[in-house]
């Protein structure tokens, strides 16, 4: 069979559109078939594989369509859910607006990073173990309060606070095993 | 404590230089923090703002076991001139001097801890030290940072450490810097190729009098350029290694000046002295040559001996701001340039007197 399209090379892809709710198939060869938008497709005759042929379909894309597919694609990854920067501002004023920039443009940043910093990940001090030093410190503050109401025969606050004492010195039982 | 408390010394415990080190001037630690789930300065809002000034209130004044007692200062209820003189005295950065909105600092007595708030990032902790103590400036550094993680969540990633508003201070928000006092590395030439030595290395080299005043008296900050991908511990330990080369060089420079020009080095030594005791019109320029001349020259025994402190304090004294507060009203550049000379001689003769009378000097106790 001879490529529908180009009426040349053989047909090795059979592309399956739906077209008005009708089923067509047409049969074109690699270097066509790569060239159009997404459809559903039943590879025949094996030469090329499924794999093959999504890789071919986007290196083969029209350039317009490779600048649209970017564009949308920047859209998504650039713009800061938290602060609204998007990584061209953030290159312009050498600031991020918050924390979230980080996770945001965590694509971009190591490329950065390598430039300016002696590598990509923190080596020096971890926060967790000062976090369970916070979390002890509450704690210790509730126990104050859970006495406090038990005094005042206030048993309801009482529960709440020994559920949270609880729930706190579970958190620190799990971050102790983490570190060990 | 009142702020003129902070305004009129001169001579603040991290500057008197109890081990008489002729070269280290001081030693600076400062550590960048943010609260977590909090816009960073150049984007939050009024309320934020006001919502992270509130939280380190809290952790800093309302806690019976903080050890700390500071005073607090909102920047927007201090008029310009007292602003210039903190920043005169490296308690507050210009940075913050200039903002317009919601910022503070916080500062102990002796002055050798400042923590500004709202500057770029949140929370900025300072410590400052006399002479070469790294280490220990950094540990005192670290426990008012342990102390605040009890009673703020700061923004934190295992991947990235810190975070910060500035990639340059991401991981471990760490920048430490000595001053040093090079006058023969300056005299010789040799400071341009050190600074180059030095960046490549990833130090950065400044001058105290802000950027771009870097051999104005001779004095250099030296500092790490690399907070991340790097531990606290190995930044600290290049620092001083880097500083303790710098230091041998500026040895060898002065003995080499000695050798080869000892009539020539005093002289010119000598008369640095004779226009400090002499002048009526000093710039500010030609203040911190002379007395950058003069610490060398007490260092080489060439002059008179006087107190590294009380050469401390005149260094920050020659600074616009300390002027205008020391004569009491605002100045024009000319007028300042008379009291600086007449406000240096003040200090010399006291330094003097101090002497006649038999003491050591006042603050070398
Ligand atoms: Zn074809
Ligand atoms: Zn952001």
């Amino acid at each position: 069979m001879i490529c529908g399209h180009c009426k040349q090379r053989p047909a090795n892809v059979t592309v399956t559109q739906i077209q008005n709710e009708q089923k067509v198939e047409r049969h074109y060869c690699e270097i066509c078939a790569a060239q159009f938008h997404p459809f559903q497709f039943e590879a025949s005759n094996e030469p090329v594989s499924i794999h093959q042929f999504i890789s071919n379909w986007l290196n083969f894309l029209p350039a317009s369509t490779t600048k649209e597919i970017k564009q949308a694609t920047e859209k998504k990854t650039t713009n800061c859910p938290t602060c609204g920067l998007t990584y061209r501002q953030f290159l312009k004023q050498g600031k991020f607006g918050c924390e979230n920039c980080y996770e945001t443009f965590s694509g971009q940043l190591p490329q950065l990073l390598e430039r300016i910093q002696a590598g990509t990940k923190h080596v020096g001090f971890k926060e967790q173990t000062i976090s369970i030093e916070k979390i002890k410190y509450q704690i210790e503050t509730l126990r104050e309060q859970l006495q406090r109401a038990i005094l005042a025969e206030h048993f309801e606050d009482a529960a709440k606070f020994r559920d949270e004492i609880r729930l706190l010195e579970s958190k620190v039982n799990l971050g102790g095993e983490e570190q060990s | 404590m009142n702020i003129e408390h902070f305004l009129t010394n001169a001579n603040p415990s991290w500057m008197r230089n109890e081990d008489d080190s002729d070269i280290v001037i001081s030693t600076r630690i400062r550590l960048a923090r943010n609260i977590a789930r909090t816009r960073f300065p150049n984007s939050f809002t009024e309320e934020e703002a006001q919502g992270i000034e509130d939280e380190l209130m809290n952790a800093l004044f309302s806690h019976e076991k903080n050890p700390y007692h500071f005073s607090h200062f909102p920047i927007k209820d201090l008029p310009q001139l007292q602003r210039q003189i903190l920043v005169e005295k490296h308690l507050i950065s210009p940075n913050l001097a200039n903002r317009k909105k919601i910022g503070s600092v916080f500062l102990t007595e002796d002055e050798s801890f400042s923590i500004m708030v709202n500057e770029e990032d949140h929370i900025r902790i300072q410590c400052l030290a006399c002479g070469m103590h790294i280490e220990d400036a950094f540990e005192k550094a670290r426990k008012i940072d342990r102390y605040l993680s009890q009673h703020i969540t700061y923004a934190y990633q295992e991947r990235f450490g810190y975070l910060t508003s500035c990639p340059t201070n991401v991981g471990t928000g760490l920048r430490a810097s000595v001053m040093l006092h090079l006058p023969a590395l300056t005299f010789t030439k040799q400071m341009n190729a050190l600074i180059q030595m030095m960046t490549r290395l990833g130090m950065v080299v400044r001058g105290i009098y802000g950027e771009g005043s870097e051999n104005l008296g001779s004095v250099y900050q030296i500092s790490n350029q690399i907070t991340l991908g790097k531990s606290e511990l190995d930044i600290l330990q290049e620092l001083r290694d880097v500083v303790e080369q710098v230091i041998k060089k500026e040895q060898s420079a002065r003995k080499a000046l000695l050798i080869r020009a000892p009539s020539t080095l005093e002289d010119r030594l000598s008369r640095s002295l004779g226009t400090l005791k002499y002048a009526k019109i000093l710039s500010s320029e030609e203040a911190a040559s002379c007395l950058s001349n003069i610490r060398l020259g007490v260092s080489l025994g060439l002059l008179e001996p006087i107190s590294q402190s009380r050469l401390n304090e005149c260094m920050l004294l020659i600074q616009p701001g300390f002027i205008q507060q020391y004569v009491g009203t605002t100045l024009q550049p000319a007028e300042r340039d008379m009291y600086r000379a007449k406000l240096l001689q003040d200090k010399l003769r006291q330094q003097d007197e101090s002497f006649n009378n038999g003491e050591k000097g006042e603050d070398s106790i």
